[in-house]
């Protein structure tokens, strides 16, 4: 079993024992098993699917970082993670086309994130995602 | 009859009407205070978690790194997180007074520490101030110090990207080796009626700072678990980097500061209200003291006036029989 949070900015979204957790980083997707060496590594917004006693459950993460400690411990640290059944669609579609249409401003214009604005398409993008699988399955 | 019975009706109206306004006030803040204070409460666990790992990687060799190394300060940079608005109480007056008398003589401030005692700061040392909250902007207009910058647009409810262009800003400037150093002064939140002014170090990201600051922060029954689990960690520090060391540092480390700049703005925020919200009671209390006080008078110049009416009526009566 690994001791395993998720915590963003504004609160404790997950805590408990789990036995697996796979996590979307940089480098491609990676599986978190009990036993694991401590390691530093960085998220991508994707989803996230933990296992614990009751099953399997499905998140949306978007950007950060996850720290394994020694002692079976393992740290989410999220800009934003939510429940797959809980994304609330119809936002987040609506917050897409936001970004896409301030994206599209941006192009005029000069002197724009276009990297920050181009990673909240891609976040609200996974919220969809994820969303939608998970609301097929039911 | 010092004083007419008008002119104490007209001040007991016009300190009523203050005392709504206080008392308004009052309950507005209140409700302001709850989530601002939620919100930083919240925050703290992602920053305590954050700092955590901080601690670890900051005592990861430094080489190469920039928002690691440490280096003799020729100029300092001071971010004053203020209030944009008064009638707070001595909130913002506390916080610039510790600042002014760090920036009087900036040579404590800028002293570096390192594993291997002090860096003295250079003998020409420059401090510049960003201001966040127009009052401490405002102060050093005042005082000839050196603005750089000044954001006041931020809301009562600030979220991670009002200090976003602030934090980049600061980075990007560290990078540049433009600053030396670079500390935030904010006011601590510790209870509705106990706030502290705090200065804090930001970069270079530092264990011994960031230790302090933990200690700080993990007041209660928090202290013993996080003593624990550094024990814990301390007996195995070797990180594996996924993908790569260098990359991983890059992307965590901004970050970080990022966080903690923000942890502070709350920190202020929740601060803010709670000092206002006091501060307008005590004005509604005193409020109610005085026209109390004036209530009383009112009454004896009136109750003097009747008798004084009578006697009168009762004087010229005698003198026509």
């Amino acid at each position: 079993m690994i001791k395993f949070s998720v915590i963003t900015p504004e609160k404790k979204v997950y805590e408990n024992e789990v036995f697996q957790v796979s996590i979307p980083t940089t480098t491609g997707e990676i599986t978190v098993l009990p036993g694991h060496i401590p390691m530093v590594s960085v998220l991508q917004a994707g989803e996230m699917r933990i296992k614990d006693k009751d099953g399997e459950h499905p998140y949306a993460v978007s950007a950060g970082f996850l720290e394994v400690r020694a002692n079976n411990e393992l740290v989410i640290l999220a800009d934003r993670a939510e429940r797959a059944d809980t994304i609330d669609l119809v936002r987040a579609e609506e917050s897409r086309k936001r970004a896409e249409e301030e994206m599209k401003k941006a192009k005029a214009g000069q002197d724009v994130d276009y990297a920050r604005l181009q990673a909240l398409i891609d976040k609200e993008m996974n919220r969809i995602r994820v969303g939608n699988k998970y609301r097929k399955l039911k | 009859m010092a004083v007419s019975a008008k002119a104490i009706k007209t001040r007991i109206k016009s300190v009523s009407n203050t005392k709504k306004i206080t008392k308004a006030m009052e309950m507005v803040s209140a409700a302001k205070m709850r989530k601002a204070v939620q919100a930083a409460l919240d925050t703290r666990e992602y920053a305590t978690t954050a700092w955590d790992l901080l601690i670890n990687l900051s005592k990861t060799e430094k080489e190469g790194m920039p928002l690691l190394e440490v280096r003799q300060v020729k100029r300092l940079l001071v971010v004053l997180i203020t209030s944009n608005r008064g009638l707070c109480g001595s909130f913002n007056s506390n916080i610039i007074k510790k600042t002014a008398a760090q920036l009087k003589d900036p040579r404590n401030l800028s002293m570096q520490r390192a594993r291997n005692g002090h860096i003295e700061p250079n003998e020409n040392l420059e401090v510049d101030v960003i201001g966040i909250g127009r009052k401490g902007a405002d102060f050093c207009k005042k005082h000839g110090y050196n603005l750089i910058a000044s954001f006041n647009t931020i809301s009562d409810k600030p979220v991670l990207e009002d200090v976003m262009v602030a934090s980049q800003m600061i980075i990007g400037n560290y990078i540049e080796k433009k600053y030396d150093k670079v500390v935030v002064s904010y006011t601590d939140y510790r209870s509705a009626v106990a706030q502290e002014a705090k200065i804090r170090q930001v970069l270079p990201i530092s264990e011994f700072d960031l230790e302090k600051t933990i200690t700080e922060l993990g007041r209660d029954e928090d202290l013993q678990d996080r003593t624990l689990s550094k024990d814990k960690q301390e007996q195995l520090n070797e990180y594996l980097f996924e993908p790569g060391k260098k990359k991983v540092l890059e992307t965590i480390l901004p970050r970080l500061v990022e966080m903690q700049i923000y942890q502070s703005l709350l920190e202020s925020s929740a601060s803010e209200h709670s000092a206002r919200m006091l501060a307008m009671k005590n004005a509604g209390d005193s409020a109610n003291d005085m026209i109390k006080e004036l209530n009383l008078t009112y009454n004896k110049t009136r109750q003097a006036a009747i008798t004084q009416e009578i006697a009168e009526i009762a004087g010229g009566a005698a003198a026509l029989s």
